[in-house]
């Protein structure tokens, strides 16, 4: 009998179990708002926790409305990605101050979860409309999220700069998909490569203009002036998240709407996506180069691994796919690892600057360590994850001849080492003002902690991972 | 597959710097004594594999074979031939040297000794690879603690380089040692870019099935693939070995470094650059390296005549070694291209030669550091008579920096000069005899001002001890092994020879 009742809507299931957690989330803080701000992060985090487990034990398989919700191999692997992330953003702002919330716990994790309800029905859809939509739930509790600190006038600033241009990246995006719906008549993704294939100038106007909204969002250039300000002005364990969870998301779409099915035809974007890519990745490392904010630095740094992300689409290869996505689960673990690093030396320090961490290895060795695993993820080298991440791009761009877009990003990495190894310069070679140890708090330590296993992990051992992307990709071709 | 020589030769500094991390803080007789325990086990073993290593027939030998990651053809595959041999016993002799000659590090001797064993393992490791992709992982091991081994324990100079480019040298704060370590270690990564994009394009190329160096070398390329990847190995391998203009980095950081880390640096890791040009350049990309040898052999050229002019307007004595190092090491890339029998064996006999040619000056340089606490070459004078032996050290690493004979770097730099006659473009000849007299120059010069010429007034360099107890230990054993190469060349000339043939047959340049 139950079963009878549930089994339609099975393909929801993770959905509908992230949307049970809101309301569980939202009515605490609305019956009692008395609750600690950190009972509802508990309640959120176990939550999430189920769910993750859930979404690991998900096979791919099954869909609803006429097939504009999937839950293909590719979604499942998005799911699991969002899930753990926000599994990590959420333990990590347990650590957080309780008066930072100021007896508003209960909206900030509702936001991040209704968030995550759009990434989560993001990565399913396979219709236009539905994009959309889940695109927007993802986006306005960002907004809401990076302007939190309502009394803190740079998160204001930070949060109405995210917001206009966020909004007008939204209304791009709009115009394109009704140029779209306009040439094939149907909101169907499917629909797109076969109007693509017949050479429709209308179905590619229409693509043309959901990339430039879709490059606001994961923050290539020339559209990327949002990412320094939200960064800086934004709690970090947010911010963290912020920097990986929508850029994944990002891509989740490009692969919807340019790759699937699209076959030899998706080759049209290859000049423009590459030459994208090439600008990115030169211009966010050189803009992170003179930073003196470690969070401005690393906000400029994400937008040039978005280059190299960008690298990956350019290849239109299912290698070049599945490693956008290894590139991404190495990001995750790099970047918010070193996200929550600031944290744990921005809540000490009170300053983000890179003179705050002077002499680090001395003061705090774990800390400084796991610091430095992920700043040396981030950049490239052997043993950790992002060497591979970037070896694989490098693989699939070359695979396709593109030896001069591979030269460069193979160059630009040695320009992002250098503002890496002044900050782990800073860490292990200066002596500290002041030498008392960095207090941390426990669930940010153990967040920190779980991402450098991952990056090491993944470094030491990337086969089974290798494995995983590629069946996510591989659908797709 | 017997006894794993080869891992355990390169594995065991690893292994040390292990121990020392581990068990031996606050412990510094500790950490010297296993330093000198691992990388004696390394230099012992490396002499066995000498004698052992079957010099009739030619090829890799000692083969060891695990596979790491076999869906993407990555497998730790070590082999060595007659150049690997060799370089493989230069690595342990300038290690077992280092760790004798960095007696005296004080401040966290612990993280110094793991560093420069770690290094270590990076060094043996390219050597011995014969998977590229492995041979990559170990050359990034090789170069990354060096980064940390100067900005910590280097030492900031005192004399500024002065004349034309006085002013550009002033405004980038040339001569401290942060700024240096951050030069040196983001040319090499510049560096190891291109040649990773050149491995993973022939990679591709022959299929994606396999990073061995044998099943690669067994693959004929396009001709116009060979070409640009010769060119990014030239150029990756290059900057590492110190060509012009990517040389830059070196008189900075093997002036900065301390000295230990100087010796392995400029002995071995540059002949690192230089062996990965000839072995993956030459070896993968033939007609590349055939189309492109007149560029190198012209950029060898300015090398040479350029490096030496450098090291002769020099005040600071670590700055003339460094600068030594750069002309040097254009004498190893001239011979390489005039792809004869004769350059290519010099120009192998060259990097040993000047391996520990350079060791020993170094070590020279820091000892002299040490007791006069100086570097600049006109304030010292007269220090024969304090410190004989010493001086008579340097004066025999000098005679075999200006090629005199009965010393290895008259053998080398012999042969590369009959190399380069020989070649197609004869012309070579005069930059590198150039060279050799602008080097007896400067290297008379500093000899005669600091050791035998008047002595210093200068009340600091009074009654300076020489060198004594496990000091002498680098020194001997460096000095005699600059002249038993010298009067016995076929030592190192036998084995070297066995892999130049082949290679140039192959090439299509002999028959």
């Amino acid at each position: 009998m139950n079963g009878f009742v549930l089994a339609p809507t099975a393909p929801l299931g993770l959905e509908i179990g992230l949307g049970l957690l809101m309301l569980v989330v939202l009515s605490m803080g609305l019956f009692r708002p008395s609750t600690p701000n950190r009972l509802t992060g508990w309640v959120a985090l176990i939550g999430l926790l189920v769910l993750t487990g859930v979404a690991f034990a998900v096979t791919p398989g099954g869909s609803l409305f006429a097939g504009s919700f999937q839950v293909d191999a590719l979604a499942v692997f998005a799911k699991r990605l969002f899930l753990v992330s926000a599994a990590i953003s959420v333990l990590a702002t347990l650590g957080m101050s309780s008066d930072r919330f100021a007896k508003r716990g209960s909206e900030y994790h509702f936001a991040v979860l209704a968030s995550l309800l759009g990434m989560l029905v993001l990565s399913s859809a396979r219709e236009l409309i539905l994009l959309f939509v889940s695109f927007e739930l993802m986006s306005i509790p960002l907004y809401f999220l990076t302007g939190f600190l309502k009394k803190d006038e740079t998160a204001g600033e930070g949060a109405l700069k995210f917001f206009l241009v966020g909004s007008v990246s939204s209304a791009i995006l709009l115009y394109g998909i009704s140029f779209i719906f306009g040439a094939t008549g149907t909101t169907n993704i499917a629909a797109i490569a076969i109007a693509m294939a017949s050479g429709s100038v209308f179905v590619k106007l229409g693509l043309v203009l959901t990339f430039a909204g879709i490059g606001f969002k994961i923050a290539a250039v020339p559209f990327h002036m949002w990412v320094p300000d939200t960064y800086e002005a934004a709690s970090t364990p947010f911010v963290a998240w912020l920097s990986v969870a929508p850029k994944a998301a990002g891509f989740i779409v490009i692969f919807r709407l340019y790759l699937e099915g699209a076959g030899s035809t998706a080759m049209v974007w290859v000049p423009l996506v590459s030459a994208m890519a090439a600008v990115t990745i030169i211009a966010g490392n050189l803009m992170a180069i003179p930073q003196k904010n470690v969070k401005r630095m690393l906000a400029y740094s994400g937008v040039a691994h978005i280059g190299y992300l960008l690298m990956g689409f350019a290849a239109v290869s299912a290698s070049g796919t599945g490693m956008i996505l290894f590139y991404l689960v190495a990001y995750l673990f790099g970047n918010m690892g070193a996200f929550l690093c600031v944290q744990a030396v921005g809540s000490a320090e009170h300053s983000d600057d890179f003179d705050a961490y002077k002499g680090l290895a001395q003061r705090s060795p774990v800390l400084a360590l796991s610091l430095l695993v992920f700043l040396l993820s981030l950049g490239g080298i052997p043993f950790v994850a992002g060497f591979w991440a970037k070896l694989f791009i490098f693989r699939a761009i070359i695979d396709q001849h593109m030896y001069g877009l591979a030269l460069i990003g193979a160059m630009a990495t040695i320009v992002a080492l250098y503002y890496y190894l002044v900050l782990s310069a800073r860490m292990y070679i200066e002596k500290p003002d002041n030498p008392q140890p960095v207090p941390i708090a426990a669930p940010l330590l153990v967040a920190i902690l779980l991402c450098a296993v991952g990056v090491v992990v993944m470094g030491a051992y990337p086969e089974p991972w290798v494995r995983a992307v590629m069946d996510a990709a591989n659908g797709l071709f | 597959m017997g006894f794993p020589i080869l891992s355990v030769i390169t594995w065991s500094p690893f292994v040390s710097a292990l121990i020392i991390m581990a068990f031996a803080r606050h412990r510094p007789t500790l950490v010297r004594m296993t330093g000198v325990v691992g990388s004696s086990l390394s230099l012992v073993l490396s002499i066995l594999l000498y004698f052992k290593y079957d010099h009739v027939a030619n090829g890799f030998q000692f083969h060891e074979f695990l596979p790491l990651v076999p869906s993407m053809g990555i497998n730790y595959n070590l082999a060595v031939d007659g150049w690997g041999l060799v370089l493989t016993l230069l690595t342990a002799i300038i290690l077992f040297a280092g760790s004798f000659a960095s007696w005296t590090v004080k401040t966290r001797g612990q993280e110094f000794y793991a560093l420069l064993l770690l290094l270590s393992t990076g060094v043996f490791g390219v050597f011995a690879s014969l998977d590229l992709f492995v041979f990559f992982l170990f050359y990034e091991i090789a170069v990354l603690p060096m980064y940390l081994l100067i900005a910590i324990w280097g030492s900031t100079g005192e004399v500024k380089p002065e004349g034309m480019f006085g002013w550009a040298f002033k405004r980038v704060g040339v001569g401290t040692k942060e700024y240096a370590a951050m030069k040196l270690t983001l040319y090499l990564l510049l560096g190891s870019a291109f040649i990773l994009v050149g491995m993973l394009a022939l990679y591709t190329a022959a299929g994606s099935t396999s990073f061995s160096f044998l099943d690669l070398q067994k693959v004929k390329f396009d001709p116009q693939l060979q070409s640009w990847v010769f060119l990014f190995f030239y150029v990756g391998f290059g900057v590492l070995a110190g060509i012009f203009p990517f040389h830059t980095w070196s008189p900075d950081g093997h002036a900065s470094a301390p000295t230990a880390v100087s010796m392995l640096h400029a002995g071995v890791l540059m002949k690192l650059g230089a062996y990965g040009v000839l072995r993956l350049g030459f070896g993968l990309t033939p007609d590349g390296a055939v189309q492109w040898a007149w560029l190198v052999g012209a950029i060898a050229c300015v090398n040479i005549v350029y490096g030496a002019l450098s090291a002769m307007s020099q005040k600071d004595l670590k700055y003339v070694v460094a600068y030594s190092s750069v002309s040097h090491m254009g004498v190893v890339m001239l011979g390489m291209a005039t792809l004869t029998e004769q350059g290519i064996n010099g120009s192998v006999f060259q990097m040993i030669a000047h391996g520990i040619m350079t060791g020993l000056f170094f070590a020279l340089v820091g000892l002299v550091y040490e007791k006069a606490h100086s570097r600049e070459i006109f304030k010292m004078g007269g220090f024969a008579t304090m410190m004989p032996g010493i001086s008579t050290a340097f004066a025999i690493g000098g005679f075999s920096s200006l090629g005199l004979p009965a010393t290895a770097g008259f053998v080398a730099e012999f042969l590369t000069f009959i190399g380069a006659w020989q070649s197609a473009h004869s012309w070579w000849l005069i930059p590198g005899v150039l060279g050799a007299f602008f080097t007896s120059i400067y290297v008379l010069r500093v000899v005669k001002q600091i050791f035998y010429g008047a002595k210093s007034t200068d009340p600091h360099f009074q009654d300076l001890p020489d060198a004594k107890g496990t000091e002498w230990v680098a020194i001997v054993v460096l000095v005699c092994i600059l002249v038993l190469f010298g009067v016995l060349p076929n030592l190192m000339l036998g084995p070297i020879d066995t892999t130049t043939v082949p290679l140039l047959v192959k090439m299509g340049v002999m028959r």
